[in-house]
């Protein structure tokens, strides 16, 4: 709501007229156009003023503090359905599933994705390859470094391997030592399987540690 | 004797004539007082915290402050702040927050909500306000809300993901900016 300076100021000039045509009535016309100029002087200060909003202001502070921080995702290799690249579940975010299918010694009858081959007489081994995307943000680390370590000691006669380097449950096993943010990595993950393990379901959470270098 | 008997009763006549009506008339006085009272139009503005902001610091004053707490592009945040968009030039961070404007003697219904930067942003940085960029000058967040209400706004920071000195903003380093706002009535 804006307030008109015209119209306070046409009121007091009105109101003067009135006085100059009530004291002319009455005979004090000779007063009536003094009045005026007094009511015009006091008015001038008026129309110096500006016409102002009725508003309020007010003002919010506003605090932080920017992080570094990087990311680790995993993602479906390109040749993902292809021999040796299983299909990720939840892929695209950093907690996903991994299912290599089944697999026996004598032979890789349902092993659909995996990569099934037998090492040695005693070994068999079925891996699967996936990607890693490492992102930093706020960042002017110009590499990163990349662990592994799975959640419990596997039964006798069972490796799990990523990129042909043993995982263990005790420590974080190096995968790469400077590796480049925003690149896909690709990781295979093995699992070697003696001849004498008994039957069963092996099954890991493998947990990948990305550092900034 | 005689003579001063009869000064006496004169006397006493006297002062019989003066106590009269008159003299023990109640002393009494009366005033009056012309009170008045100018009520003047008025418009005033304050900051809530929001149910799923962050608590405000000062709330329901004109002169609150809020604090985002930690941020990043994909560490934790602090409660009342999400984090809407990452892509891999920037990140937004969000937070929620009321402005309640109220007023008396106005034939207005409604405001209009400007605001503004007051002063230049650190390198990296960029707000919005329900969408609306804030830069030095006023700009319009919203030109028909009603008084006497919390009205929710989404305060948008976004960030950029570059690393400080090369365009992004500074790390671990407190940063603060002012906001003004400014109600006014229609």
């Amino acid at each position: 709501m804006y307030l008109t300076p015209v119209s306070p100021i046409g009121f007091a000039v009105r109101k003067s007229r009135k006085r100059m045509l009530r004291g002319s009535m009455q005979g004090e016309g000779k007063f009536a156009g003094a009045r005026l100029w007094v009511a015009l002087f006091w008015l001038l200060p008026m129309l110096t003023l500006p016409a102002r909003a009725q508003a309020a202001s007010a003002q919010l502070n506003i605090t932080l503090s920017v992080q570094s921080s990087i990311t680790l995702v995993f993602n479906n290799n390109p040749s993902v359905g292809t021999p040796g690249f299983c299909p990720l579940s939840n892929a695209g975010t950093s907690n996903v599933g991994l299912d290599l299918g089944s697999a026996a010694f004598p032979g890789n009858t349902n092993v659909t994705c995996g990569n099934y081959t037998h090492l040695t007489a005693s070994f068999y081994q079925v891996s699967s390859a996936f990607d890693v995307l490492v992102t930093k943000s706020n960042s002017s680390s110009p590499s990163y470094r990349l662990e592994a370590q799975i959640s419990s000691a596997p039964p006798q006669g069972v490796i799990w391997l990523i990129d042909n380097i043993t995982l263990s449950n005790t420590a974080f096993s190096p995968l790469n030592t400077a590796s480049n943010y925003g690149q896909p990595l690709t990781k295979t993950l093995q699992v070697q399987v003696r001849n004498n393990v008994p039957a069963q379901i092996l099954q890991e959470t493998i947990t990948f540690l990305a550092t900034a270098n | 004797m005689k003579n001063y008997t009869a000064t006496i009763r004169k006397a006493l006549l006297a002062a019989m004539v003066l106590c009269s009506s008159d003299v023990f008339a109640q002393v009494t006085a009366t005033g009056t007082i012309n009170a008045t009272l100018t009520n003047k139009n008025g418009i005033a503005l304050v900051f809530e915290s929001d149910p799923v902001g962050v608590t405000l610091g000062a709330p329901l004053t004109s002169a609150a402050t809020l604090n985002f707490g930690t941020i990043s592009a994909f560490g934790p945040l602090a409660s009342g702040v999400t984090r809407p968009s990452v892509t891999a030039a920037n990140f937004t961070v969000r937070t929620v927050f009321d402005v309640q404007v109220i007023q008396g003697g106005l034939t207005s219904t409604t405001y209009t909500l400007r605001a503004n930067l007051a002063s230049a942003l650190p390198a990296g940085f960029s707000f919005k306000i329900d969408g609306i960029t804030l830069v030095n000058g006023p700009s319009n967040i919203q030109t028909n809300a009603a008084y006497n209400v919390n009205v929710p706004h989404n305060l948008d920071l976004t960030v950029l993901t570059a690393a400080s000195g090369a365009g992004g903003p500074a790390v671990n380093t407190p940063l603060t900016t002012v906001i003004n706002f400014q109600a006014s009535a229609n």
